[in-house]
């Protein structure tokens, strides 16, 4: 039996700005004559002032430290998974390894540092990996990151969107969080992470995609979201199945599902998905915030994680399932069993007031 | 103990054309010259990582590496065999760190065999005269080694943080279509240097070696300066430390297995050699492993 990782620390950093998806939309020069709202569910998001994707990255990492049992000098390993490397105004930045700036702002000195990217799928890529590091025995301990600084992404969809059916729509979603987990060895049998699995589809590549724009400055997120939603939905219910099945769990063990938080609606089509493949009713597990934070990218299922901790949903022993679906097409699902990190999480949010 | 060794290398070297390859045709060039040369098939590669850092258009989502896994058709389907593809960026240390993941993963036993791609370009229309460099591709199948001993030894990454400003890459969104801005400070190759001379003794050390046990040197091809400073940061004579900068240009990440390449079809290296394997990036990161051929 392969050793077992788990949550052993987790940190949030969620910018104080609520921008609403009306205010967005009155924002776009050309504005298109969908209710937005209505069709993502989405009412607001975060919005990041004044300090960028690292800045997120690094406020996620010091607030996970701070709960943590290890000191920064002993991580062994930091994977920084952010896709959206805005770390100054009107800029993408490639090097260094945005690891490696998280490494020198929180003093982790002999961290191995260096980011994974894979769109939505980041983070559980980053644990992932992780996960192997640990049990190969290379590393005992390390923090998994991500700062999302998505909306300048959105910026540049209200200059450019003309319609209601435009492409860069999805970018209107999105919203800004810093993201940080770190994971060591579980000491006991019954917690931890039982399964994670990623798996690309990458025939279906051409769904979305994100790059510079062509018609003036600013990156532009390309996404053709009835086929990614199509092609998604026809596949992750078997890869569901198949994490419950690996687990040992059917669907009554469950007691959450975080889906990564596209939009109301796309998870309300994916538990849809899920129920028509199984065959069955599901129990009310799924959760849902995305009408408060909208899409986060690789930021998401922390963050499901974090509010849903502190709402008092989420207890210790609580069985959670992750699904996520990402650009590449990348499926992944993750199987855990919460130790006591719901109580301690609590205790130290509310120690120190909200994160 | 089994190690990780390099089943199969491709490359894509630099060249000249009329029009220029995108990093897309060299990642894929390299990955079937890799492939080809393999035992493996394609639907064999359990993981792929692309680790080149400079892509064409300048995308950032999804993974190159789903681009690169489509275009070498491994996998492409869900459901059946499958392949986990996904990018790592850390600069011209990338392929090593990726070398090092998936020697994890298998040795964890969650994985027979892997791939690595890189491949670098510099696609704008204007590009930045200071921010140009030779497009190249270079690619690895790993697997566990059959024979006790051969294959990489010990993975070392000398990162100095404090130094992370000496080298930064950009996109500069302000234009249409992006620019590529990089910058290099002068005290760069003091810092690749100074991490090198802590990365190979480290390296050694860990497996048991002096430098009289490596038969050559494989460096990534910073610049012919670096290279004639290096054998003695590295405490190594300078006929061991491979040379190739008189036809061979700096190509970031891909850097030290295109001078593998190039030292293998030269007869430098083969079984029974041990070479030292040295590359350098952004952060400031200097790797150093040994490998036993």
């Amino acid at each position: 039996m392969p050793q077992k990782i788990k949550i052993e620390s987790l940190g949030i950093q969620l910018p104080d700005k609520a921008l609403t998806t009306e205010e967005l939309m009155a924002a776009c020069r050309h504005r298109p004559r969908l209710d937005l709202e209505k069709l993502t569910g989405i009412a607001e998001r975060r919005v990041a002032v004044d300090e960028y994707a690292a800045d997120l990255a690094v406020g996620a990492a010091r607030k996970a430290l701070a709960m943590s049992r290890y000191a920064p000098e002993e991580l062994d390993a930091i994977v920084c998974t952010s896709i959206s490397k805005h770390h100054r105004p009107d800029e993408f930045s490639f090097e260094p390894a945005t690891a490696v700036l998280v490494r020198r702002a929180v003093g982790a000195k002999k961290a191995l540092v260096f980011d994974v990217v894979n769109a939505c799928a980041g983070l559980l890529n980053g644990i992932w990996v992780l996960q192997g590091l640990i049990r190969s025995g290379t590393i005992r301990c390390g923090m998994v990151v991500s700062g999302e600084q998505n909306m300048p992404l959105a910026w540049t969809a209200t200059r450019e969107v003309r319609h209601s059916l435009d492409r860069q729509l999805a970018a209107l979603t999105i919203g800004d969080c810093g993201a940080a987990v770190i994971v060591d060895g579980s000491t006991d049998e019954k917690s931890g992470f039982h399964w994670l699995d990623l798996v690309t589809g990458a025939r279906h590549d051409h769904y979305c995609y994100s790059k510079p724009s062509a018609r003036g400055g600013g990156g532009i997120l390309i996404t053709k979201a009835r086929g990614l939603q199509i092609v998604g939905n026809a596949n992750f219910p078997a890869y569901l199945k198949q994490a419950l099945d690996a687990t040992g769990w059917d669907v009554n063990d469950l007691h959450h599902v975080i889906p990564h938080q596209v939009s109301v609606r796309a998870i309300r089509q994916g538990i849809k998905a899920v129920k028509s493949y199984m065959g069955c009713d599901l129990p009310d597990v799924f959760l849902c915030h995305a009408e408060k934070y909208g899409n986060t990218t690789t930021a998401s299922h922390l963050l499901a994680l974090h509010d849903f901790m502190l709402q008092g949903r989420i207890q210790s022993g609580h069985n959670v399932l992750l699904v996520s679906g990402a650009s590449g097409i990348v499926i992944s699902h993750a199987t855990f069993t919460l130790d006591d990190l719901p109580e301690r999480y609590r205790a130290h949010v509310n120690g120190r007031g909200p994160g | 103990m089994r190690h990780c060794r390099i089943e199969s290398l491709g490359v894509s070297p630099p060249r000249r054309s009329l029009f220029g390859w995108t990093s897309h045709r060299h990642a894929v060039v390299a990955g079937k010259r890799c492939l080809a040369a393999s035992k493996y098939r394609p639907a064999d590669v359990r993981i792929l990582v692309n680790a080149g850092i400079h892509r064409d258009g300048h995308v950032c989502e999804p993974a190159i590496a789903c681009y690169v896994q489509h275009a070498l058709d491994i996998n492409v389907d869900f459901h059946g065999r499958r392949t986990l593809a996904f990018d790592l960026l850390n600069g011209g240390v990338g392929m090593f760190n990726a070398a090092h993941l998936l020697t994890a993963q298998m040795l964890a036993g969650e994985i027979q065999v892997g791939m690595v791609v890189a491949s670098e370009v510099n696609t704008d229309r204007r590009p930045d005269p200071e921010s140009t460099f030779a497009a190249s591709g270079a690619a690895l199948i790993l697997d566990l080694s059959p024979r006790n001993g051969d294959g990489f030894g010990s993975f070392v990454f000398d990162t100095r943080e404090e130094n992370a400003d000496l080298y930064t890459a950009v996109v500069d969104l302000k234009p249409a279509r992006g620019q590529l801005i990089v910058r290099r400070r002068a005290e760069l190759e003091d810092a690749y240097l100074a991490g090198g001379s802590a990365a190979v003794a480290e390296a050694l050390s860990r497996d048991g070696l002096r430098p009289g046990d490596v038969d050559l040197v494989v460096p990534a091809q910073i610049s012919p300066s670096f290279l004639k400073r290096l054998p003695a940061a590295i405490g190594f004579p300078k006929e061991k430390v491979a040379d190739f900068t008189a036809t061979l240009p700096d190509t970031l990440t891909t850097s030290v297995f295109l001078a593998l390449d190039r030292a293998r079809a030269a007869g430098d290296l083969g079984p029974g050699k041990k070479a030292l394997l040295l590359a350098c990036g952004s952060g400031v990161t200097v790797a150093a492993v040994t490998y036993q051929f």
